[in-house]
Formats: C-alpha cells, sequence, structure tokens
C-alpha cells in the first residue's frame, strides 16, 4: 500500500522513485499545490478505493510523504 | 451603530466583553456567555426593527435549512438536494446583490448577510461531505450569528469553532487569550483609525478625479488604504474573538512580500481565498478529474481558476468592475500556473534574493492595478 502511495505521489509530483524524502514539506518546496492536493486524493479514491474528502485534512496533517501515507493508511 | 466604530460602539463592548474576561480567568466555560454576548451587541447594531426582523428571518431560513439537511443526510447522499439547499441558501445574497440592479428586488438590505451565508453554505457542503454529521441548535446559531466577525469576517469553519467551543482553555491559556485580543484590538485600531484614516483624507482624496498621473497616485494610495482598513477590522475581529475564547483565523499574512500571484492569494483576504479554494475550486478540480472531462488534467485548474475568481468577483457585486476583477485574477492565475508547471526556471526566481526582489514588485503592481479595477475609478 505503501509504495502505491508513493507512486501515486511521485507522478504527480514529477518525481523520479526515491527522489521525495518521507519528511520533505511538500508546500514549502512548491511541489505539492492546491491542484496537486485534489489529484492526489482522486488518485487515491480511484485506484486505492480510499476516500477523503477535500477539507477532510488540513496541510498540516499532509504536508510531507510520511504524513501522506499515514493519513490514508489510518483509513485503510 | 457600525461594528468596530465610534467610542459608543468601543465602550459598550468593553463593558459587555468585562464578564468574558471573568469567565476566562475563572477557568469557566466562555461559549454561554459568547452567545448571550453576541445576542446583545447584535441588538445594538441592528438598530431598528426592520433591521431586526431581516435578521430574524435570514436566521430562521439558514438554521432551518441546516437542521433539515442534517436529517436528510442522514438517510442520503444526494448531489441534487445538496445542490437546492445551496441554492435555497444562498437565495436571500443572491436577491440581495440583484437588488442593486433590479430595483423591484432591492428589498434585502442584512449587515453581515455574505458572510453569514459563507458560513451556512460551508456547514451544508461538510455535511455533504460526512465530516459534520450533527449540530446543535445553540452552537450553529453562535456560529451563524458570531458578532465580532459578522460584518468583514474573517470566514471561521464550523469544526474549528465547535472545537473552541467545547475547549474551556483555563486561567493560564485564556490570559495568552487575553493578552492576544488586546494586542491585535490596539493594532487594529492603529491600522483602520490611524494609518487607513491617513491615507484617505491626506491622499486618496486630495487627488484629482482624473488623469494618468493621478490615477497611478490613487492606485498606490487605495491599496495601502484598503490593506489597512481592511487588515484593521480583521485584526480587531480576531482580537475581540480571542477574548470571547474564539481563536478566528488570521485573515492577511504581509501580502506585500508575495512573490507570485498564488503567493498573494495566500497572504490576502486568506479566509475567503481558503474558503473559495475548498468549497468552488477543489469541488470543481475533483468533478472534472473523476468525470476525465479534459485530456489534459491540468485544464481542470484553468477552468476552475477562472470559475472560483469570477465567483470572488460577483459575490463583492454585479457591477462591471467586479466581473472584470474577478476574470483578471482568474487568468492570471492561469498565467501563475502555466509557469509553476512549466518554467523550472521560475521556482529559482522565487528563491533568489534579487529576482524574488523583483518578483515581489512585479506581484504587488499586479494586484494593486487589480485593486484599481476594484476601486471603480476605471470603470
Amino acid at each position: 500500500m505503501e509504495e502505491k502511495i508513493m507512486a501515486i505521489l511521485n507522478d504527480i509530483c514529477g518525481a523520479d522513485e526515491g527522489e521525495l524524502e518521507p519528511d520533505t514539506d511538500l508546500f514549502e518546496e512548491g511541489i505539492l499545490d492546491s491542484f496537486g492536493v485534489i489529484t492526489l486524493f482522486v488518485e487515491i479514491e480511484k485506484q486505492l478505493g480510499i476516500k477523503l474528502e477535500p477539507t477532510e485534512l488540513t496541510r498540516d496533517e499532509i504536508k510531507s510523504p510520511a504524513l501522506i501515507i499515514r493519513q490514508v493508511l489510518q483509513r485503510a | 451603530m457600525t461594528p468596530f466604530n465610534g467610542l459608543l460602539f468601543f465602550y459598550i463592548m468593553a463593558l459587555l466583553l468585562v464578564p468574558a474576561v471573568v469567565l476566562g480567568l475563572t477557568n469557566r466555560p466562555l461559549k454561554h456567555y459568547g452567545f448571550i454576548f453576541t445576542v446583545i451587541m447584535i441588538l445594538f447594531v441592528f438598530d431598528t426593527w426592520e433591521k431586526r426582523v431581516t435578521l430574524i428571518a435570514f436566521y430562521v431560513l439558514e438554521t432551518a435549512l441546516v437542521l433539515l439537511y442534517s436529517q436528510i443526510r442522514k438517510k442520503s447522499r444526494s448531489r441534487p438536494v445538496l445542490w437546492l439547499f445551496i441554492a435555497l441558501s444562498v437565495a436571500p445574497l443572491a436577491v440581495a446583490k440583484l437588488g442593486a440592479l433590479v430595483p423591484r428586488l432591492n428589498f434585502i438590505h442584512l449587515l453581515g448577510i455574505s458572510y453569514m451565508t459563507f458560513r451556512a453554505v460551508q456547514v451544508l457542503i461538510e455535511m455533504y461531505d460526512g465530516l459534520i454529521i450533527e449540530v446543535g441548535l445553540m452552537e450553529f446559531s453562535y456560529f451563524l450569528l458570531f458578532f465580532p466577525s459578522i460584518s468583514s469576517g474573517p470566514i471561521d469553519r464550523f469544526r474549528r469553532f465547535r472545537a473552541d467551543l467545547e475547549e474551556v482553555p483555563g486561567r493560564e491559556k485564556y490570559i495568552e487569550l487575553l493578552r492576544v485580543g488586546i494586542w491585535k484590538l490596539m493594532w487594529g485600531a492603529l491600522f483602520n483609525f490611524v494609518i487607513s484614516s491617513l491615507i484617505y483624507t491626506d491622499w486618496i482624496s486630495k487627488l484629482p478625479e482624473s488623469g494618468f498621473l493621478a490615477t497611478i497616485s490613487y492606485m498606490y494610495g487605495y491599496t495601502f488604504f484598503l490593506f489597512f482598513n481592511f487588515a484593521g477590522y480583521s485584526l480587531m475581529a480576531i482580537g475581540t474573538s480571542c477574548i470571547l475564547g474564539i481563536r478566528t483565523p488570521e485573515n492577511f499574512n504581509m501580502p506585500f512580500l508575495s512573490r507570485d500571484m498564488k503567493d498573494f492569494w495566500s497572504r490576502w483576504h486568506i479566509s475567503l481565498s481558503t474558503w473559495m479554494r475548498d468549497y468552488v475550486y477543489t469541488r470543481f478540480a475533483a468533478a472534472a478529474l473523476k468525470g476525465e472531462w479534459y485530456k489534459d488534467r491540468r485544464t481542470a485548474s484553468y477552468i476552475g481558476y477562472i470559475i472560483t475568481m469570477m465567483t470572488m468577483g460577483l459575490w463583492h457585486g454585479l457591477s462591471l468592475r467586479y466581473i472584470v476583477y474577478g476574470a483578471y485574477h482568474g487568468i492570471l492565475m492561469c498565467v501563475n500556473d502555466i509557469l509553476d508547471t512549466r518554467w523550472k526556471g521560475f521556482k529559482k526566481l522565487k528563491r533568489g534574493e534579487f529576482s524574488s526582489l523583483l518578483l515581489i514588485l512585479i506581484t504587488f503592481h499586479l494586484f494593486s492595478f487589480g485593486l484599481l479595477i476594484f476601486s471603480g475609478r476605471l470603470f
């Protein structure tokens, strides 16, 4: 599951495998924006069947790959 | 009486805040008195029976819609039903805005109608999302009518507001809230009554009504005037909220340091731009992505920006200047997005010491020109 989430995130961020560090601040670094977040949520729902509502999580709760993985796993 | 204006207003508000301070300092819950404070302040500000009846009618409609929708939502999740409830909730605001153009519809005059509508619609949408299941009559009424931010925002969120209501801060935390509250009230007053007033009386009001150079000067003056005026109001609203134990979100974060337009909208009227982002832009983008409406998925973002910014423009009013203002910002956001996604050097420019200064200057002029359109001086 974790690998799948990272693959989705890499695809959205245009990053190669292993390029994104688990604790990278995706918003601070300008890697993820509002459109990136909603694309991520849509892809997670399509590929993993886990639904995240647009205002369910704050930016602080999904600001790094590690936090995104944790949030998705909690809902799996 | 106008909110945050005139000595009498501040005198009454200060007196009515004393019990809140006593409750806060003695570890007692603030929510019940906070609601009483809101009702009394509303009675002072809505000072004619016409205003009060309009407010009561609006309140009854919005509350009935939210309570009814919460019951319907427990049984089914239907998008057309949500749209119907949103339409009914927005109807008074739409009529109030149309009233400026159509004399027959010019019968709803209600201070704070825009901000209260935002609050109600947000609750409906988050009920649909399943994030808000149940709302109590008292907590929703308090949220809808919350006095400090009723006239000019910031726009709070229900789940965040409710968390503050449930919390009894305790003496130490409350002392900090009180300190922040008084500090923000002071800064807000300085911004609003001193700086923005000076800019208006000594700068803007002395400019000739036409002429190229006068218009350029007006553009700068109006930008600073609006910032100090609006940020001043927001600070006073946030400060008053703190004294009532409510951490109303910030509305401005040094917008003059924005490096591009996306950065600007994360610093200027933040509570409005994040509301628009969360309840208009992302909703459209998600629907477009799920339905695969466009070959290039980024197209969903561009159209989303145009729709969002046009909605924001129309929310200010139905005049041509607001429509153009919305379209202008929609286009700027699209250009910003294209630069972000297709030009790798743009990110480097934003981080460079000299280049970032240049971008700050360019962004400042872009949003100042937008405010010049907004001001109505051009057309």
